[in-house]
Protein backbone atom coordinates (compact mmCIF):
# COMPACT_ATOMS: atom_id res chain seq x y z
CA UNK A 1 0.00 0.00 0.00
CA UNK A 2 2.85 2.40 0.31
CA UNK A 3 3.56 2.37 -3.05
CA UNK A 4 -0.18 3.18 -3.66
CA UNK A 5 0.68 6.20 -1.50
CA UNK A 6 3.53 7.24 -2.82
CA UNK A 7 2.18 7.56 -6.18
CA UNK A 8 -1.02 9.29 -5.48
CA UNK A 9 1.51 12.05 -3.11
CA UNK A 10 3.86 12.35 -6.38
CA UNK A 11 0.55 13.41 -8.14
CA UNK A 12 -0.99 14.99 -5.59
CA UNK A 13 1.39 17.71 -5.04
CA UNK A 14 0.79 19.72 -7.94
CA UNK A 15 1.93 23.21 -6.99
CA UNK A 16 -1.10 24.76 -8.22
CA UNK A 17 -3.74 22.04 -6.50
CA UNK A 18 -1.34 22.91 -3.33
CA UNK A 19 -1.90 26.21 -3.76
CA UNK A 20 -5.54 26.31 -3.85
CA UNK A 21 -6.01 24.31 -0.96
CA UNK A 22 -3.59 25.68 1.40
CA UNK A 23 -4.72 29.15 -0.15
CA UNK A 24 -7.89 28.61 0.54
CA UNK A 25 -7.43 27.80 4.37
CA UNK A 26 -5.25 30.08 4.76
CA UNK A 27 -8.25 32.83 3.78
CA UNK A 28 -10.43 31.32 5.59
CA UNK A 29 -8.28 30.80 8.70
CA UNK A 30 -7.24 34.79 8.69
CA UNK A 31 -10.97 35.78 7.91
CA UNK A 32 -13.10 34.06 10.51
CA UNK A 33 -10.14 35.10 12.90
CA UNK A 34 -10.51 38.67 11.95
CA UNK A 35 -14.36 38.62 11.90
CA UNK A 36 -14.69 36.35 14.87
CA UNK A 37 -12.50 38.66 16.97
CA UNK A 38 -14.77 41.77 15.91
CA UNK A 39 -17.64 40.12 16.68
CA UNK A 40 -16.51 38.71 20.41
CA UNK A 41 -15.21 41.93 21.34
CA UNK A 42 -18.22 43.75 19.99
CA UNK A 43 -20.60 41.85 22.09
CA UNK A 44 -22.58 39.98 19.34
CA UNK A 45 -23.67 36.51 19.28
CA UNK A 46 -24.85 34.33 16.80
CA UNK A 47 -28.03 33.75 15.59
CA UNK A 48 -29.05 29.96 16.81
CA UNK A 49 -28.92 27.29 14.17
CA UNK A 50 -25.90 29.55 12.20
CA UNK A 51 -24.87 26.69 9.48
CA UNK A 52 -21.65 25.17 11.64
CA UNK A 53 -20.31 28.28 12.56
CA UNK A 54 -19.90 28.80 16.48
CA UNK A 55 -17.67 31.64 17.95
CA UNK A 56 -16.51 31.90 21.51
CA UNK A 57 -17.44 33.95 24.04
CA UNK A 58 -15.45 36.71 25.34
CA UNK A 59 -14.25 35.02 28.37
CA UNK A 60 -13.21 32.43 26.53
CA UNK A 61 -11.50 34.14 23.78
CA UNK A 62 -9.29 34.94 26.93
CA UNK A 63 -8.78 31.80 28.34
CA UNK A 64 -5.42 29.94 27.36
CA UNK A 65 -7.23 28.28 24.52
CA UNK A 66 -8.74 31.61 22.93
CA UNK A 67 -5.64 31.82 20.79
CA UNK A 68 -6.96 28.93 18.60
CA UNK A 69 -10.68 29.27 18.73
CA UNK A 70 -10.63 30.89 14.93
CA UNK A 71 -9.80 27.01 14.47
CA UNK A 72 -13.01 25.49 15.88
CA UNK A 73 -15.06 28.65 14.41
CA UNK A 74 -14.02 28.00 10.52
CA UNK A 75 -13.86 24.13 10.75
CA UNK A 76 -16.38 23.90 8.79
CA UNK A 77 -15.11 26.39 6.04
CA UNK A 78 -11.64 24.08 6.31
CA UNK A 79 -14.39 21.31 5.96
CA UNK A 80 -16.22 22.54 2.77
CA UNK A 81 -12.66 23.15 1.06
CA UNK A 82 -11.31 19.60 2.34
CA UNK A 83 -14.40 17.72 0.72
CA UNK A 84 -14.16 19.73 -2.75
CA UNK A 85 -10.38 19.35 -2.93
CA UNK A 86 -10.73 15.35 -1.93
CA UNK A 87 -13.74 15.21 -4.27
CA UNK A 88 -11.90 16.42 -7.07
CA UNK A 89 -8.52 14.43 -6.79
CA UNK A 90 -11.09 11.34 -6.58
CA UNK A 91 -13.20 12.16 -9.81
CA UNK A 92 -10.63 13.28 -11.35
CA UNK A 93 -9.32 9.62 -11.61
CA UNK A 94 -12.81 8.83 -13.58
CA UNK A 95 -12.98 11.88 -15.20
CA UNK A 96 -9.30 11.63 -16.78
CA UNK A 97 -9.85 7.96 -17.67
CA UNK A 98 -6.60 7.30 -15.37
CA UNK A 99 -8.18 4.89 -12.96
CA UNK A 100 -8.17 2.52 -16.14
CA UNK A 101 -4.43 2.43 -15.94
CA UNK A 102 -4.51 2.43 -11.81
CA UNK A 103 -7.24 -0.63 -11.86
CA UNK A 104 -4.66 -2.03 -14.76
CA UNK A 105 -1.40 -1.63 -12.70
CA UNK A 106 -2.71 -2.32 -9.34
CA UNK A 107 -5.64 -4.73 -9.88
CA UNK A 108 -6.56 -4.89 -5.86
CA UNK A 109 -8.71 -1.67 -5.85
CA UNK A 110 -8.74 -1.93 -1.58
CA UNK A 111 -5.32 -0.86 -1.57
CA UNK A 112 -5.92 1.13 -4.15
CA UNK A 113 -8.50 3.05 -2.64
CA UNK A 114 -6.32 2.64 0.72
CA UNK A 115 -3.53 4.38 -0.29
CA UNK A 116 -5.45 7.67 -2.17
CA UNK A 117 -7.02 8.17 1.54
CA UNK A 118 -3.84 7.84 3.00
CA UNK A 119 -1.88 10.12 0.39
CA UNK A 120 -4.83 12.89 1.23
CA UNK A 121 -4.76 12.79 5.54
CA UNK A 122 -1.07 13.27 4.64
CA UNK A 123 -1.98 16.59 2.39
CA UNK A 124 -4.74 17.50 5.05
CA UNK A 125 -2.03 16.78 7.59
CA UNK A 126 -0.25 19.81 5.99
CA UNK A 127 -3.48 21.85 5.35
CA UNK A 128 -4.51 21.64 9.03
CA UNK A 129 -0.92 23.23 9.91
CA UNK A 130 -0.75 25.83 7.47
CA UNK A 131 -4.18 26.80 9.42
CA UNK A 132 -2.98 26.56 12.63
CA UNK A 133 -0.31 28.65 11.55
CA UNK A 134 -2.37 31.50 9.97
CA UNK A 135 -4.07 31.07 12.64
CA UNK A 136 -1.42 31.83 15.20
CA UNK A 137 -0.45 34.85 13.24
CA UNK A 138 -3.57 36.32 12.83
CA UNK A 139 -5.40 36.04 15.92
CA UNK A 140 -2.31 38.11 18.37
CA UNK A 141 -2.91 41.01 16.33
CA UNK A 142 -6.56 41.08 15.54
CA UNK A 143 -6.91 40.39 19.19
CA UNK A 144 -4.24 43.41 20.27
CA UNK A 145 -6.90 45.59 17.66
CA UNK A 146 -9.80 44.46 19.30
CA UNK A 147 -8.24 44.74 22.90
CA UNK A 148 -8.98 41.64 23.58
CA UNK A 149 -6.68 40.40 26.50
CA UNK A 150 -3.97 37.64 25.38
CA UNK A 151 -2.11 37.28 29.06
CA UNK A 152 -3.28 34.02 28.92
CA UNK A 153 -2.68 33.18 25.45
CA UNK A 154 0.67 31.95 26.61
CA UNK A 155 -0.42 29.28 28.91
CA UNK A 156 0.12 25.68 27.98
CA UNK A 157 1.13 26.83 24.64
CA UNK A 158 2.16 23.62 23.18
CA UNK A 159 -0.80 21.16 24.75
CA UNK A 160 -3.19 24.08 22.94
CA UNK A 161 -1.89 24.26 19.73
CA UNK A 162 -1.40 20.58 19.45
CA UNK A 163 -5.31 19.54 20.78
CA UNK A 164 -6.83 22.19 18.12
CA UNK A 165 -4.63 20.83 15.28
CA UNK A 166 -5.54 17.27 16.52
CA UNK A 167 -9.42 18.33 16.89
CA UNK A 168 -9.60 19.93 13.83
CA UNK A 169 -7.66 17.36 11.71
CA UNK A 170 -9.86 14.27 12.90
CA UNK A 171 -13.00 16.55 11.78
CA UNK A 172 -11.48 17.56 8.11
CA UNK A 173 -10.57 13.80 7.75
CA UNK A 174 -14.22 13.36 8.27
CA UNK A 175 -15.16 15.46 5.50
CA UNK A 176 -12.36 14.41 2.89
CA UNK A 177 -13.91 11.39 3.24
CA UNK A 178 -17.38 12.33 2.75
CA UNK A 179 -16.42 14.07 -0.58
CA UNK A 180 -14.18 10.90 -1.84
CA UNK A 181 -17.39 8.95 -1.12
CA UNK A 182 -20.02 11.34 -2.99
CA UNK A 183 -17.14 11.16 -6.08
CA UNK A 184 -16.60 7.99 -6.22
CA UNK A 185 -20.35 7.03 -6.15
CA UNK A 186 -20.87 10.16 -8.55
CA UNK A 187 -17.90 10.15 -10.20
CA UNK A 188 -18.04 13.62 -10.70
CA UNK A 189 -16.44 16.77 -8.72
CA UNK A 190 -19.06 19.06 -9.44
CA UNK A 191 -21.62 16.80 -7.95
CA UNK A 192 -19.80 15.91 -5.03
CA UNK A 193 -19.29 19.70 -4.27
CA UNK A 194 -22.69 19.95 -4.97
CA UNK A 195 -24.11 17.57 -2.36
CA UNK A 196 -21.68 18.11 0.40
CA UNK A 197 -21.92 21.93 0.44
CA UNK A 198 -25.63 21.74 -0.26
CA UNK A 199 -25.83 19.64 2.58
CA UNK A 200 -24.01 21.58 4.80
CA UNK A 201 -25.03 24.64 4.41
CA UNK A 202 -28.94 24.03 3.10
CA UNK A 203 -30.05 20.64 4.25
CA UNK A 204 -28.58 20.53 7.47
CA UNK A 205 -29.07 23.97 8.21
CA UNK A 206 -32.77 22.95 7.86
CA UNK A 207 -33.08 20.06 9.58
CA UNK A 208 -32.13 22.15 12.38
CA UNK A 209 -34.72 24.70 11.74
CA UNK A 210 -37.26 22.31 12.56
CA UNK A 211 -38.10 22.95 16.17
CA UNK A 212 -38.17 19.31 17.94
CA UNK A 213 -36.35 17.36 15.08
CA UNK A 214 -33.13 16.05 17.12
CA UNK A 215 -29.95 17.41 15.29
CA UNK A 216 -27.32 16.50 17.62
CA UNK A 217 -25.92 14.15 15.38
CA UNK A 218 -25.94 15.42 11.80
CA UNK A 219 -22.82 15.96 10.34
CA UNK A 220 -22.28 19.58 10.41
CA UNK A 221 -22.63 19.65 13.94
CA UNK A 222 -21.26 16.66 14.89
CA UNK A 223 -17.71 17.99 12.96
CA UNK A 224 -18.03 21.25 14.65
CA UNK A 225 -18.32 19.61 17.95
CA UNK A 226 -14.91 17.24 17.11
CA UNK A 227 -13.27 20.65 15.78
CA UNK A 228 -14.31 22.42 18.92
CA UNK A 229 -12.89 19.48 21.68
CA UNK A 230 -16.61 18.48 22.24
CA UNK A 231 -20.33 21.52 22.10
CA UNK A 232 -22.92 22.43 24.52
CA UNK A 233 -25.36 20.17 22.24
CA UNK A 234 -22.83 17.00 21.51
CA UNK A 235 -19.60 15.91 23.86
CA UNK A 236 -16.56 15.15 22.67
CA UNK A 237 -16.81 11.72 22.96
CA UNK A 238 -20.14 11.28 21.51
CA UNK A 239 -18.79 13.55 18.76
CA UNK A 240 -15.34 11.29 18.35
CA UNK A 241 -18.06 7.79 18.11
CA UNK A 242 -19.93 9.60 15.50
CA UNK A 243 -17.35 10.91 13.80
CA UNK A 244 -15.75 6.90 13.88
CA UNK A 245 -18.99 5.92 12.80
CA UNK A 246 -19.59 8.37 9.43
CA UNK A 247 -16.56 7.16 8.18
CA UNK A 248 -16.71 3.71 8.32
CA UNK A 249 -19.78 3.73 6.87
CA UNK A 250 -18.37 5.86 3.76
CA UNK A 251 -15.37 4.08 3.75
CA UNK A 252 -17.07 0.47 3.52
CA UNK A 253 -19.43 2.14 0.93
CA UNK A 254 -16.41 3.49 -0.88
CA UNK A 255 -14.77 0.45 -0.97
CA UNK A 256 -17.52 -1.84 -2.15
CA UNK A 257 -18.22 0.13 -4.94
CA UNK A 258 -14.46 0.69 -5.95
CA UNK A 259 -13.77 -3.28 -5.78
CA UNK A 260 -17.29 -4.33 -7.70
CA UNK A 261 -18.08 -1.78 -10.00
CA UNK A 262 -16.65 -2.17 -13.66
CA UNK A 263 -14.43 0.60 -14.51
CA UNK A 264 -15.44 1.85 -17.95
CA UNK A 265 -15.18 5.39 -18.72
CA UNK B 1 2.37 -21.12 -26.33
CA UNK B 2 -0.57 -18.93 -26.23
CA UNK B 3 -0.18 -15.51 -24.68
CA UNK B 4 -3.82 -14.86 -24.17
CA UNK B 5 -6.41 -17.65 -23.84
CA UNK B 6 -10.30 -17.21 -23.75
CA UNK B 7 -13.00 -20.04 -24.16
CA UNK B 8 -16.29 -19.40 -24.26
CA UNK B 9 -16.33 -15.69 -22.99
CA UNK B 10 -18.99 -13.77 -22.50
CA UNK B 11 -20.18 -10.23 -21.41
CA UNK B 12 -23.58 -8.85 -21.20
CA UNK B 13 -25.05 -5.26 -20.43
CA UNK B 14 -27.95 -5.35 -19.82
CA UNK B 15 -29.94 -6.65 -23.28
CA UNK B 16 -26.57 -5.57 -25.30
CA UNK B 17 -24.10 -8.55 -25.58
CA UNK B 18 -20.93 -7.11 -26.03
CA UNK B 19 -18.91 -10.48 -26.46
CA UNK B 20 -20.76 -13.53 -27.27
CA UNK B 21 -18.98 -17.01 -26.12
CA UNK B 22 -15.81 -15.75 -27.79
CA UNK B 23 -12.69 -18.46 -28.02
CA UNK B 24 -9.74 -17.66 -29.34
CA UNK B 25 -6.02 -17.98 -28.90
CA UNK B 26 -3.61 -15.61 -28.89
CA UNK B 27 0.41 -16.70 -29.90
CA UNK B 28 3.30 -15.35 -27.64
CA UNK B 29 5.48 -12.98 -29.46
CA UNK B 30 4.89 -10.59 -32.31
CA UNK B 31 2.17 -7.94 -33.24
CA UNK B 32 -1.07 -8.76 -33.37
CA UNK B 33 -4.04 -6.56 -34.75
CA UNK B 34 -7.19 -7.00 -32.88
CA UNK B 35 -10.17 -5.44 -35.55
CA UNK B 36 -13.53 -5.45 -35.84
CA UNK B 37 -16.19 -2.37 -36.72
CA UNK B 38 -17.24 -0.17 -33.91
CA UNK B 39 -19.65 -2.00 -31.31
CA UNK B 40 -17.74 -5.28 -31.92
CA UNK B 41 -16.54 -5.93 -28.64
CA UNK B 42 -13.23 -5.01 -28.71
CA UNK B 43 -12.90 -3.05 -26.00
CA UNK B 44 -15.17 -5.55 -23.78
CA UNK B 45 -12.69 -8.18 -24.36
CA UNK B 46 -9.34 -5.79 -23.93
CA UNK B 47 -11.02 -4.60 -20.40
CA UNK B 48 -11.67 -8.12 -19.47
CA UNK B 49 -8.40 -9.27 -20.35
CA UNK B 50 -6.79 -6.20 -17.68
CA UNK B 51 -9.53 -6.62 -14.96
CA UNK B 52 -11.85 -3.48 -15.40
CA UNK B 53 -14.71 -5.64 -15.89
CA UNK B 54 -15.60 -9.22 -15.00
CA UNK B 55 -17.05 -11.56 -17.69
CA UNK B 56 -20.60 -12.78 -17.58
CA UNK B 57 -19.30 -16.10 -18.65
CA UNK B 58 -16.74 -18.44 -19.86
CA UNK B 59 -12.85 -18.00 -18.94
CA UNK B 60 -9.98 -16.47 -19.80
CA UNK B 61 -6.16 -16.17 -18.91
CA UNK B 62 -2.99 -13.78 -19.71
CA UNK B 63 0.35 -15.01 -19.67
CA UNK B 64 -0.72 -18.04 -17.94
CA UNK B 65 -2.85 -16.94 -15.11
CA UNK B 66 -6.18 -16.80 -15.05
CA UNK B 67 -8.40 -13.17 -15.36
CA UNK B 68 -9.77 -14.33 -11.92
CA UNK B 69 -6.21 -13.40 -10.55
CA UNK B 70 -5.12 -10.02 -12.66
CA UNK B 71 -2.35 -9.23 -9.76
CA UNK B 72 -0.40 -12.32 -11.24
CA UNK B 73 0.05 -10.81 -14.29
CA UNK B 74 -0.49 -7.14 -14.05
CA UNK B 75 3.14 -6.30 -13.57
CA UNK B 76 4.18 -8.11 -16.54
CA UNK B 77 1.61 -6.42 -18.71
CA UNK B 78 1.23 -2.85 -20.10
CA UNK B 79 -1.21 -1.28 -21.64
CA UNK B 80 -2.94 2.29 -23.66
CA UNK B 81 -6.66 1.99 -23.22
CA UNK B 82 -8.42 4.84 -25.31
CA UNK B 83 -7.15 7.84 -24.91
CA UNK B 84 -3.96 8.33 -22.45
CA UNK B 85 -4.86 9.56 -19.40
CA UNK B 86 -2.61 11.55 -17.24
CA UNK B 87 -2.91 14.59 -14.85
CA UNK B 88 -2.67 17.71 -16.92
CA UNK B 89 -0.90 19.62 -14.22
CA UNK B 90 1.72 17.62 -14.10
CA UNK B 91 4.70 16.84 -16.33
CA UNK B 92 5.05 14.42 -18.63
CA UNK B 93 8.33 12.88 -16.11
CA UNK B 94 6.17 13.31 -13.11
CA UNK B 95 2.62 11.56 -14.31
CA UNK B 96 5.28 8.89 -15.27
CA UNK B 97 7.29 8.33 -12.00
CA UNK B 98 3.99 8.21 -10.51
CA UNK B 99 2.92 5.42 -12.56
CA UNK B 100 6.15 3.86 -11.68
CA UNK B 101 6.16 3.78 -7.96
CA UNK B 102 2.71 2.49 -7.85
CA UNK B 103 4.21 -0.14 -9.94
CA UNK B 104 7.47 -0.31 -7.82
CA UNK B 105 9.51 0.17 -10.93
CA UNK B 106 12.95 1.50 -10.58
CA UNK B 107 12.89 5.01 -11.70
CA UNK B 108 15.77 5.21 -13.86
CA UNK B 109 13.15 3.26 -16.62
CA UNK B 110 11.46 6.80 -16.88
CA UNK B 111 14.43 8.01 -18.62
CA UNK B 112 14.73 4.81 -20.78
CA UNK B 113 11.06 5.06 -21.92
CA UNK B 114 10.93 8.82 -22.60
CA UNK B 115 14.26 8.16 -24.51
CA UNK B 116 12.43 5.37 -26.36
CA UNK B 117 9.41 7.34 -27.41
CA UNK B 118 11.18 10.93 -28.27
CA UNK B 119 9.80 12.96 -25.66
CA UNK B 120 13.31 13.29 -23.70
CA UNK B 121 13.71 17.20 -24.01
CA UNK B 122 9.85 17.30 -23.24
CA UNK B 123 9.31 15.92 -20.56
CA UNK B 124 9.26 18.50 -18.36
CA UNK B 125 6.62 20.85 -19.65
CA UNK B 126 3.05 20.06 -18.23
CA UNK B 127 0.97 17.61 -20.13
CA UNK B 128 -1.88 20.03 -20.68
CA UNK B 129 0.36 21.56 -23.11
CA UNK B 130 1.08 18.75 -25.62
CA UNK B 131 -0.28 17.56 -28.38
CA UNK B 132 -2.37 14.83 -29.18
CA UNK B 133 0.50 13.03 -30.73
CA UNK B 134 2.97 13.78 -27.67
CA UNK B 135 0.23 12.71 -25.43
CA UNK B 136 -0.31 9.59 -27.45
CA UNK B 137 3.74 8.91 -26.75
CA UNK B 138 2.98 9.59 -23.18
CA UNK B 139 0.77 6.79 -23.43
CA UNK B 140 3.25 4.11 -25.10
CA UNK B 141 5.74 5.35 -22.53
CA UNK B 142 3.58 4.59 -19.78
CA UNK B 143 2.77 1.33 -21.60
CA UNK B 144 6.48 0.21 -21.99
CA UNK B 145 7.21 1.55 -18.05
CA UNK B 146 7.23 -2.22 -16.83
CA UNK B 147 9.77 -3.51 -20.01
CA UNK B 148 6.18 -5.89 -20.05
CA UNK B 149 6.22 -9.04 -21.83
CA UNK B 150 2.65 -8.32 -23.09
CA UNK B 151 1.43 -5.20 -24.27
CA UNK B 152 -2.09 -3.70 -25.22
CA UNK B 153 -2.38 -0.36 -26.86
CA UNK B 154 -5.72 0.97 -28.33
CA UNK B 155 -5.00 3.08 -31.64
CA UNK B 156 -1.05 3.64 -30.87
CA UNK B 157 -1.16 5.99 -33.78
CA UNK B 158 -4.01 7.59 -32.95
CA UNK B 159 -2.83 11.72 -33.48
CA UNK B 160 0.58 10.96 -34.71
CA UNK B 161 1.83 12.73 -37.48
CA UNK B 162 3.30 10.58 -40.98
CA UNK B 163 6.92 10.37 -39.67
CA UNK B 164 5.49 9.50 -35.61
CA UNK B 165 3.34 7.03 -36.78
CA UNK B 166 6.64 5.40 -39.27
CA UNK B 167 8.27 5.76 -35.63
CA UNK B 168 5.96 3.89 -33.40
CA UNK B 169 5.54 1.60 -36.29
CA UNK B 170 8.86 0.24 -36.20
CA UNK B 171 9.02 0.52 -32.59
CA UNK B 172 6.20 -2.23 -32.18
CA UNK B 173 7.69 -4.19 -34.83
CA UNK B 174 10.92 -4.28 -32.95
CA UNK B 175 9.27 -5.35 -29.79
CA UNK B 176 7.61 -7.98 -31.30
CA UNK B 177 10.85 -9.29 -32.87
CA UNK B 178 12.50 -9.00 -29.96
CA UNK B 179 10.11 -11.39 -28.04
CA UNK B 180 7.37 -9.33 -26.77
CA UNK B 181 3.86 -10.16 -27.60
CA UNK B 182 2.09 -6.61 -28.66
CA UNK B 183 -1.41 -6.67 -29.09
CA UNK B 184 -2.94 -3.43 -31.37
CA UNK B 185 -6.49 -2.86 -31.61
CA UNK B 186 -6.90 -0.23 -34.21
CA UNK B 187 -9.51 0.94 -37.25
CA UNK B 188 -6.51 1.64 -39.56
CA UNK B 189 -6.27 -1.13 -41.18
CA UNK B 190 -3.13 -0.01 -43.06
CA UNK B 191 -1.38 0.56 -39.83
CA UNK B 192 -2.71 -3.24 -39.14
CA UNK B 193 -1.30 -4.64 -42.42
CA UNK B 194 2.06 -2.74 -42.05
CA UNK B 195 2.88 -3.84 -38.61
CA UNK B 196 1.03 -7.44 -37.39
CA UNK B 197 1.86 -10.64 -37.75
CA UNK B 198 -1.69 -12.06 -36.66
CA UNK B 199 -5.08 -10.69 -36.99
CA UNK B 200 -7.99 -11.34 -35.29
CA UNK B 201 -11.21 -10.23 -36.71
CA UNK B 202 -14.52 -9.56 -34.65
CA UNK B 203 -18.17 -8.64 -35.08
CA UNK B 204 -21.04 -8.62 -32.81
CA UNK B 205 -18.88 -10.01 -30.05
CA UNK B 206 -17.99 -13.20 -32.04
CA UNK B 207 -14.97 -14.21 -33.53
CA UNK B 208 -14.70 -13.94 -37.22
CA UNK B 209 -11.05 -14.90 -38.08
CA UNK B 210 -7.94 -15.33 -36.23
CA UNK B 211 -5.16 -16.49 -37.95
CA UNK B 212 -1.44 -15.33 -39.21
CA UNK B 213 -1.50 -12.00 -41.21
CA UNK B 214 0.11 -13.98 -44.12
CA UNK B 215 -3.09 -16.05 -44.25
CA UNK B 216 -4.78 -12.80 -44.59
CA UNK B 217 -3.06 -11.71 -47.29
CA UNK B 218 -3.74 -15.34 -49.27
CA UNK B 219 -6.88 -13.85 -49.55
CA UNK B 220 -6.45 -11.27 -51.62
CA UNK B 221 -8.01 -11.08 -55.15
CA UNK B 222 -6.43 -9.76 -58.21
CA UNK B 223 -8.52 -7.99 -60.70
CA UNK B 224 -8.55 -5.48 -63.37
CA UNK B 225 -9.81 -2.22 -63.51
CA UNK B 226 -9.94 -1.07 -66.93
CA UNK B 227 -11.78 2.57 -68.27
CA UNK B 228 -12.64 3.05 -72.48
CA UNK B 229 -11.70 5.97 -73.46
CA UNK B 230 -14.86 7.50 -74.34
CA UNK B 231 -16.74 7.26 -71.15
CA UNK B 232 -19.90 7.28 -73.45
CA UNK B 233 -18.57 3.31 -74.24
CA UNK B 234 -18.24 2.24 -70.77
CA UNK B 235 -21.84 0.63 -70.86
CA UNK B 236 -21.27 -1.38 -74.04
CA UNK B 237 -17.90 -2.62 -72.95
CA UNK B 238 -19.18 -4.06 -69.77
CA UNK B 239 -21.80 -5.52 -72.32
CA UNK B 240 -19.15 -7.10 -74.59
CA UNK B 241 -17.20 -8.69 -71.40
CA UNK B 242 -19.75 -9.89 -69.74
CA UNK B 243 -21.60 -11.51 -72.65
CA UNK B 244 -17.63 -13.12 -73.40
CA UNK B 245 -18.02 -14.72 -69.94
CA UNK B 246 -15.87 -12.43 -67.76
CA UNK B 247 -16.88 -11.22 -64.41
CA UNK B 248 -17.32 -7.60 -64.53
CA UNK B 249 -18.72 -4.41 -61.90
CA UNK B 250 -19.18 -1.05 -62.83
CA UNK B 251 -17.37 1.75 -60.18
CA UNK B 252 -18.43 4.78 -61.83
CA UNK B 253 -16.18 5.72 -64.88
CA UNK B 254 -14.36 2.49 -64.54
CA UNK B 255 -15.03 -1.49 -64.76
CA UNK B 256 -13.66 -3.60 -62.65
CA UNK B 257 -12.97 -7.27 -63.66
CA UNK B 258 -12.58 -10.28 -61.62
CA UNK B 259 -8.96 -11.64 -63.60
CA UNK B 260 -5.55 -11.51 -62.47
CA UNK B 261 -2.32 -10.26 -64.44
CA UNK B 262 -2.06 -12.92 -66.53
CA UNK B 263 -5.22 -12.48 -68.10
CA UNK B 264 -4.70 -8.75 -68.88
CA UNK B 265 -3.19 -9.11 -72.39
CA UNK B 266 -6.85 -11.17 -73.20
CA UNK B 267 -8.86 -8.00 -71.91
CA UNK B 268 -7.32 -5.62 -73.82
CA UNK B 269 -7.96 -8.07 -77.24
CA UNK B 270 -11.63 -8.71 -75.93
CA UNK B 271 -12.62 -4.85 -75.59
CA UNK B 272 -10.17 -4.08 -78.71
CA UNK B 273 -12.13 -6.85 -80.76
CA UNK B 274 -15.42 -4.84 -79.61
CA UNK B 275 -13.95 -1.74 -81.14
CA UNK B 276 -13.12 -0.11 -77.90
CA UNK B 277 -9.65 1.41 -76.85
CA UNK B 278 -8.81 1.14 -73.74
CA UNK B 279 -7.38 4.54 -71.86
CA UNK B 280 -6.38 2.48 -68.50
CA UNK B 281 -5.80 -0.52 -67.69
CA UNK B 282 -4.55 -1.32 -64.08
CA UNK B 283 -3.96 -4.87 -62.20
CA UNK B 284 -4.86 -4.52 -58.34
CA UNK B 285 -5.38 -6.73 -55.32
CA UNK B 286 -7.73 -6.58 -52.76
CA UNK B 287 -6.55 -4.21 -49.60
CA UNK B 288 -6.96 -5.73 -46.10
CA UNK B 289 -9.71 -2.89 -45.81
CA UNK B 290 -11.42 -4.88 -48.27
CA UNK B 291 -11.13 -8.08 -47.25
CA UNK B 292 -12.03 -6.70 -43.68
CA UNK B 293 -15.32 -5.53 -44.75
CA UNK B 294 -16.04 -9.06 -46.53
CA UNK B 295 -15.56 -10.71 -43.44
CA UNK B 296 -17.55 -7.99 -41.08
CA UNK B 297 -20.23 -8.02 -43.72
CA UNK B 298 -19.52 -4.04 -44.33
CA UNK B 299 -22.01 -2.94 -41.24
CA UNK B 300 -21.08 -0.14 -38.22
CA UNK B 301 -21.78 -2.94 -35.93
CA UNK B 302 -23.22 -0.08 -33.10
CA UNK B 303 -25.94 0.90 -35.45
CA UNK B 304 -26.84 -2.73 -36.89
CA UNK B 305 -29.43 -5.08 -36.13
CA UNK B 306 -30.60 -2.83 -33.31
CA UNK B 307 -26.86 -3.55 -31.01
CA UNK B 308 -27.08 -0.09 -30.18
CA UNK B 309 -24.10 0.69 -28.60
CA UNK B 310 -24.09 2.10 -25.05
CA UNK B 311 -21.81 4.66 -24.58
CA UNK B 312 -18.79 3.68 -22.45
CA UNK B 313 -19.76 0.25 -22.54
CA UNK B 314 -19.53 -1.53 -25.86
CA UNK B 315 -16.76 -0.62 -28.61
Amino acid sequence: MLAVVRSELTRLLQPRFLLIWFGLVALFAAMVNTIMVTFVSGGGSLPPGAPGVAFPSLAEMESPSGLMAGLAAAANLFGVVTLSLWATTTAADYSSGLIRLLVAAEPRRWPLLAGKVGALLVVTAAATTVAAIVNVLAAVPAAAAAGISTAAWGTDLVEVIATAWLNLYLALCVWGVLGLVIAVLSRSAAVAIAIGVGYVLVVESLIKMVGDAPSDWLLGTTLSAVASGGSEAVAYGTALILALGYVTLGLVTAGVVVVRRDVTD
Amino acid sequence: MSVVTTTGLTRRFGPITALDRLTVELPAAGVIGLVGPNGSGKSTLIRILLGLIRPTGGSASVLGSTIGSPRSYASRVGVLIESPAFIPGLSARANLVSLARLRRIPLERVDAVLVQVGLMGRDREPVKRFSVGMKQRLGIAAALLSDPELLVLDEPTNGLDPAGIVEIRELLRDLGRNGRTVIVSSHQLSEIEAVCDHLVVIRFGELVFSGPMTEVLKRTREHVDIAPEHTADVGRLQAALSSAGWAVTAVDDVLRVAAGADRAADLNRAAAGAGITLSRLIVTQDSLEEIFLEMTGRVDGELANGRAAVPGRVA
